[in-house]
């Protein structure tokens, strides 16, 4: 009498397996590039920041701590240097690409996919080359100053950009700007107009409109473009080491030099870790500041 | 840098340790080499260099490979993949006027394509010898290949890469012309006496260059001393990343001799002292891409290599001797070891030892060739318009400026991790 119901059950015991199990298995690719590509490097690297040794005796892990008391004690002013820069071009991306990802969103009618191409366009070219052009049009003698000096005398001929904060400045805000635009014109794109319009007819002037409806909706896309553009950013060197001088060094430089240069292995990874951790807390407190749990449900 | 640091250095180089001894020869050598070089601008002056301990490697113990065997004539095998210093070969058309290597712009490299019916992968990858180093060492301490053929790189790196084992040991069966032609003065390295491992590419010097427009426009001299050029607007200049010219200058500039076996860590530590008021104010360090900054006239002078404002640069941008003194270097070909292309390697060493294509090529870079012959060549090809004196100079150094040439290549590790610690307190990293 049980023989039966044993071969019914079977088969469907199984397919219960197989459905609690299918999240699992839809996500296990995603997972093992996480561990594969993230969780392991990142073992490693912790392990190598607490290691001692040189390149060509080994490194062995040793638990020492020398690395972070390095990190932490010498290069105080390469973080402040990259959390200000970092910071700056943030604040300049956001007050640039904002106005421009309203306008493509709201005004761009039937140009938005153009306008949203010619925002992408020049970063088709690669990242090295556009940072060197800058060093050029930010020139002592380039096209911008280089006119400014000679042809309309209205500065000073030892007036100069390239190596200063500016420069490195500028071309971080440069380089990091689409990261910026997309995330907010994917964000005030999906804002229901008639929105806008039900508060101006509840008496809401074109500036209170835009402060109570469209940037409290928009804040999902001020989040993640902040994020994208800050990060990355923080983390930068190319911009530092091709527009700057030795006194506006980023840690990205520091990370850089150590590992490829000074093969301080621990040193360079003691950083890194520093910065992820860096980040991590800045990500928390400002996702707690701007309420993102409530903003992306 | 902390003391751990140093260390690091230290052990990094401790191979090189072991080996140092009393050397003198190679120093000698290299100020006779470039005496001979001026046979045109007078008798030969004695030189700083004398007998002195350095620290140069040497190559490894010979292995059981045999010498030179007789071996099958090999086939040349492509693309040679050749990684060297910008504009460090003839160029022609736009990329000689730009000094940037275009494919199909240097006839020496399409007459070797040519002539062996094989591609040429040649790129301008050597900015700084280090950096260079740090994409290629780990492959090789991995016993892994480099991806490339053939590099172009300075004395005291070449010596480290020979000295751990890491070239591939030259058939010189294959580079007649490289036996035949290499000047005497630059045989008998210490590091490796009989060119088993390497041949020389070009010899050079390390000194001021200007933009002389530029400075007058600005109201200021042409320096024709370091101290002059430390008196420039230090924003408006750049020292080399590569520290041993810098550190080197440094010492010449403050009227210490730059000796390996003389300078000590208090000459380095007042060298940094006298740089760090300059980088206060806005000194930048860079390698071969200050010839960019020339271009662009964000620098009005510069530490700078011989050669490369002649050939690269405008027509205003000079290079000078220092009045203090001037250093010298010589950059090496080796062939990395795991090569793919050995042979076709070999054979591009072999060729450009050729005196008519060694001659072409200095036409252009206006580096010293290390080619017997070349000279002779050089002066047939600008017969009918010869060269100005201020080039021939630099060809062919005249006795005063050799009489102040000093070599700080081969420093002891201790002092290399000196100079290492404080350059990246300079360079801000």
């Amino acid at each position: 009498m049980t023989a039966p119901a044993v071969a019914v059950s079977e088969p469907r015991h199984w397919r219960r397996r197989l459905s609690q199990a299918a999240p699992y298995i839809l996500l296990a690719p995603g997972i093992l590039w996480l561990v594969y590509f993230f969780v392991w490097p990142a073992v490693q690297m912790f392990l190598m920041s607490i290691s001692s040794g040189t390149l060509d005796s080994g490194f062995r892990v040793t638990g020492s701590t020398t690395a972070y008391a390095d990190a932490l004690g010498k290069f105080q002013v390469q973080f402040g240097n990259s959390l200000l820069y970092g910071g700056t071009a943030t604040i300049l991306d956001f007050l640039i690409g904002f106005p421009v990802a309203y306008t493509v969103a709201f005004r761009g009618g039937r140009y938005k996919n153009l306008l949203l191409f010619l925002v992408i366009a020049p970063f088709f070219t690669s990242f090295l080359i556009r940072t060197i052009s800058w060093k050029i049009l930010l020139g002592d003698e380039g096209p911008l100053f280089g006119f400014l000096k000679n042809d309309l005398h209205i500065l000073s001929t030892d007036f100069t950009v390239v190596g200063t904060p500016v420069s490195v400045i500028a071309g971080l805000t440069y380089n990091f700007l689409p990261f910026m635009i997309l995330p907010l014109y994917v964000a005030l794109e999906k804002i229901d107009p008639r929105l806008v319009e039900a508060a101006n007819d509840l008496y809401a002037g074109r500036w209170e409109a835009f402060r109570r409806v469209t940037l409290p909706l928009a804040m999902p896309g001020v989040f993640a473009g902040s994020l994208l553009t800050f990060i990355p950013a923080l983390g930068d060197y190319i911009n530092a080491e091709l527009l700057g001088s030795p006194k506006t060094r980023m840690i990205g430089n520091v990370i850089q030099a150590r590992f490829l240069q000074q093969n301080d292995y621990p040193l360079a990874a003691a950083l890194s870790f520093l910065l992820m951790a860096a980040i991590l807390v800045a990500v928390i407190f400002y996702a707690r500041a701007l309420g993102t749990e409530r903003l992306t449900g | 840098m902390t003391e751990k640091d140093a260390r690091t250095t230290v052990d990094l180089t401790r191979d090189l340790t072991r080996r140092r001894f009393l050397q003198g020869s190679a120093l000698a050598g290299f100020s006779a080499f470039l005496a001979a070089c001026s046979t045109n601008g007078g008798s030969a002056a004695p030189t700083a260099a004398g007998s002195a301990v350095a620290n140069i490697p040497t190559p490894p113990p010979a292995s059981a490979t045999p010498q030179a065997s007789p071996t099958p004539v090999p086939s040349p095998t492509g693309p040679l993949h050749w990684a060297q210093w910008p504009a460090y070969i003839d160029l022609t058309g736009k990329a000689g006027d730009e000094g940037v290597y275009a494919p199909g712009s240097s006839p020496t490299l399409e007459a070797f394509k040519a002539k062996y019916k094989l591609d040429v992968d040649y790129q301008e990858k050597i900015e700084a010898n280090e950096d260079f180093y740090a994409t290629i060492q780990p492959q090789l301490q991995g016993g892994l290949p480099t991806g490339w053929d053939l590099i172009t790189v300075t004395d005291w790196l070449a010596a480290k890469i020979i000295s751990k084992g890491w070239a591939e040991k030259i058939d010189q069966g294959n580079v007649p012309n490289c036996v035949a032609n290499l000047r005497d003065a630059l045989k008998n390295q210490v590091w490796d006496p009989g060119q088993d491992y390497h041949y020389p590419w070009q010899s050079g010097m390390a000194g001021i260059g200007y933009n002389k427009t530029t400075l007058a426009k600005n109201g200021k001299g042409e320096p024709k001393s370091l101290a002059d050029l430390w008196a420039l607007p230090a924003d408006k200049m750049t020292f080399l990343t590569e520290k041993r010219d810098s550190f080197g200058l440094g010492l010449l500039k403050l009227g210490k001799t730059a000796d390996p076996t003389l300078t000590t860590d208090a000459d380095l530590q007042a060298v940094h002292d006298d740089i760090k008021p300059l980088v206060d104010k806005g000194l930048r360090f860079a390698g071969n891409e200050y010839l960019q900054d020339f271009a662009s006239k964000k620098v009005w002078a510069a530490m700078a290599w011989s050669g490369d404002l002649a050939s690269s640069g405008s027509a205003d941008d000079v290079w000078v001797a220092p009045a203090e003194g001037s250093l010298v270097f010589t950059d090496n070909m080796i062939i990395p070891k795991g090569a793919a292309n050995k042979y076709t390697a070999e054979l591009m060493m072999n060729f450009v030892y050729d005196p008519k294509i060694a001659g072409n090529i200095a036409n252009y870079v206006y580096y010293v060739s290390p080619v017997k012959g070349a000279e002779d060549v050089l002066k047939e090809l600008n017969k009918d318009a010869p060269l100005d004196q201020a080039l021939l100079d630099l060809l062919f150094p005249p006795a005063d400026v050799i009489a102040k040439q000093h070599n700080f290549q081969f420093l002891s590790d201790e002092l290399e991790a000196k100079m290492n610690e404080l350059y990246a307190d300079l360079a801000g990293v």
